[in-house]
């Protein structure tokens, strides 16, 4: 990368001691007089300004190699012993037997590592957030404070929201991994919130690019009160949308593949909010048969 | 869909896979299966859903890539050559980029990766066409080419898709992913004797793919999609239920099963052709598909499960029950006897 780099910019230097004919068609563009660079240099509002180039922030410790190699070759030795118990590295017929599941409980720092917070700061904005462990380590707190001031760039018209999202699962040498709920069909969530309502998205994170913003959103309205509340939200509930925008093709979200779940808070309202989760599972609801809640009309019928 | 479209796509289909097998000409094979890509395309994406979206495209992507392989490859023997008989391949490189290209096309390993994915977003009819239909002419090129192919290469990638057919196939959850992964396994049962016995390996593809189209359609019949599904599905259709364990273990290749008659006589021509090692080392590596079809036999025939179906599409089938599934369930489980006729004819 390094070398790319030196070497395009050295050949635009270059290119105007010696123009070759025979290689002036190809180093064409190096030889304009305007300056290009391999990425935009647009900065965000929020985010602070890059000095030092990708390229000399590598570390080259071989130590510091060597672990994290005996760490990834421990996680794939991990993967493999898992792999001959069953799936997920439970026993198959745990799998098939099984109607509830924990995914995510918050007893601890570790547990709070597994999820990513952000809000509108990324775009310029003034919302707050954080997260904690509750009172006794019994629950996540996620608390700040909403502010919808819309940031001056120009070409933002909304702002003010906050969210939390679960970091994806990781095998060894990096490979992405997903969860598997398709023996589920409900979302299950002891939270105790502070009335207002929140979005529940979760990824399926796809192959393509052209589907990376797929999300798949549900609401979750809280009560406020100083009791717990058990949210069961069915997965047949959730429409598919893309950058926000609620998509007119609805598909119903498959369970055998999902990446990543998260909490939104968007509801317009300036001031502070809170969200405690105990635990968030999932749950085959024997009861609910609906297979996609959106969409079930037959939309060529034959006439 | 649009039944225009369907009967165009459906037509198409036969029309590339007939130009294709009945092909002397390298450009007329590389078209069949060019018009077999194209016209699988719609019937992949005919639901929209994004992931069949993505398995369409992940199938044209492959596909058309080991088809312009498979074009370079014959440009490359024509240049040497003279000629573009697809029987009359003597180039050594044209050879092995050949055999890349058909080992892309078959879904043998390595080339396989596709091969799960894409099944797993269609639905359980256009995984069935998938598994069958699109392999007949890739096949039917390596039979034609059977005699100027690399014997270390196929047995190499013969070895490769059995050991990760069996390995990947052990934890599925998925019904679409596991025949896929049994896909695999059988396209390196065929590529391992290719070379030794042609006629032999296009009797194994014959009886795959009688056992997985008894599979498919069982499967489609009671709407299983997943292994929790067909836990349940004895509540409906106990007997489907009993007989698709039958077919899947025939898949498996247990005997006195039609699926162990293609491995015997594999594994006997193997050794016929003192190949002893390979024949020890596949055999060994179906077991691990084995092992997993009689586990899952066991937990969705033998126990039963402490809850009732509330799948919906199992108390309620539309469409009839296709009278395929019976015959071929029969002829997938029956036809071991069958064995002393192949073992004069071929």
């Amino acid at each position: 990368m390094a070398l790319t780099v030196t070497l395009l910019s050295s050949a635009f230097i270059h290119s105007r001691c010696c123009r070759h004919r025979v290689l002036y068609p190809f180093l064409g563009p190096l030889l304009t007089d305007s300056v290009s660079k391999l990425y935009s240099s647009y900065r965000r509002p929020g985010s602070l300004p890059e000095k030092t180039p990708s390229w000399q922030k590598f570390d080259f410790s071989f130590k510091k190699g060597v672990d994290v190699l005996k760490t990834q070759l421990g996680l794939l030795k991990k993967e493999t012993k898992d792999h001959l118990i069953g799936p997920e590295g439970r026993p198959l017929n745990e799998y098939m037997l099984e109607q509830t599941r924990v995914v995510w409980v918050f007893r601890s720092q570790e547990d709070l590592n597994k999820w990513v917070i952000s809000s509108d700061v990324e775009i310029g904005g003034k919302s707050e957030v954080y997260l904690k462990l509750g009172r006794n380590n019994q629950a996540a707190l996620l608390y700040g404070t909403l502010n919808t001031e819309v940031p001056r760039d120009g070409e933002t018209k909304y702002s003010g929201y906050c969210s939390m999202r679960s970091k994806p699962l990781v095998g060894s040498f990096a490979k992405k991994k997903y969860y598997d709920w398709s023996n589920f069909n409900s979302l299950y969530l002891r939270v105790r919130g502070d009335g207002r309502p929140w979005m529940v998205n979760i990824s399926t994170d796809p192959y393509f690019s052209h589907h990376k913003d797929d999300l798949y959103n549900y609401f979750m309205f809280t009560r406020g009160g100083p009791y717990w509340e058990e949210i069961k939200i069915p997965f047949s509930k959730f429409f598919l949308s893309s950058r926000g925008r609620i998509q007119d093709d609805q598909h119903p979200l498959w369970l055998d593949k999902i990446s990543t779940l998260g909490f939104t808070l968007g509801d317009k309202v300036d001031g502070p909010f809170q969200l405690e989760i105990d635990f968030i599972g999932l749950i085959n609801d024997r009861a609910h048969t609906e297979e996609f809640a959106y969409e079930t009309y037959e939309r060529n019928p034959r006439v | 869909m649009n039944p225009h479209a369907k009967l165009i796509c459906t037509l198409s289909l036969i029309t590339g896979s007939t130009i294709t097998i009945s092909s002397n000409h390298w450009v007329m094979a590389w078209t069949g299966l060019e018009i077999n890509t194209l016209a699988i395309i719609p019937l992949i994406s005919k639901s929209h859903h994004p992931r069949a979206v993505e398995a369409s495209i992940k199938y044209f992507l492959v596909q058309a890539a080991a088809s312009a392989l498979l074009l370079f490859s014959s440009m490359s023997n024509a240049w040497t050559t003279g000629q573009w008989d697809i029987t009359q391949l003597t180039n050594p490189t044209s050879c092995l980029l050949l055999t890349a290209a058909i080992a892309i096309k078959l879904g043998l390993a390595p080339f396989h990766f596709w091969f799960p994915e894409v099944l797993q977003g269609t639905s359980l009819t256009t995984a069935l066409l998938l598994s069958t239909v699109m392999k007949f002419p890739p096949m039917t090129i390596l039979f034609m080419t059977s005699s100027s192919l690399n014997p270390t290469m196929l047995t190499t990638l013969a070895l490769i898709s059995a050991t990760l057919g069996g390995w990947m196939g052990l934890n599925q959850t998925q019904t679409r992913k596991i025949l896929a992964f049994s896909s695999i396994s059988h396209m390196g049962w065929m590529a391992v004797i290719i070379i030794y016995d042609p006629k032999l390996s296009i009797l194994t593809f014959y009886l795959y793919v009688l056992m997985t189209a008894a599979v498919f359609l069982s499967l489609n019949t009671t709407k299983t999609l997943k292994l929790s599904t067909m836990m349940t599905s004895w509540t409906k259709t106990p007997v489907l239920n009993a007989t698709l364990m039958l077919a899947l273990l025939s898949l498996a290749g247990l005997p006195p099963l039609t699926g162990f008659m293609p491995k015997w006589l594999i594994l006997q021509e193997l050794t016929k052709q003192e190949m002893t090692v390979t024949a020890v080392i596949i055999s060994m590596l179906s077991l691990l598909g084995l092992f997993f079809y009689l586990r899952l036999a066991y937990y969705a025939t033998i126990t039963l499960p402490p809850n009732s179906a509330n799948h919906m599409k199992q108390w309620h089938i539309n469409k009839h029950t296709n009278p395929m599934t019976a015959i071929l369930t029969s002829l997938s489980t029956t036809l071991l006897p069958l064995s002393p006729m192949m073992l004069t004819s071929i």
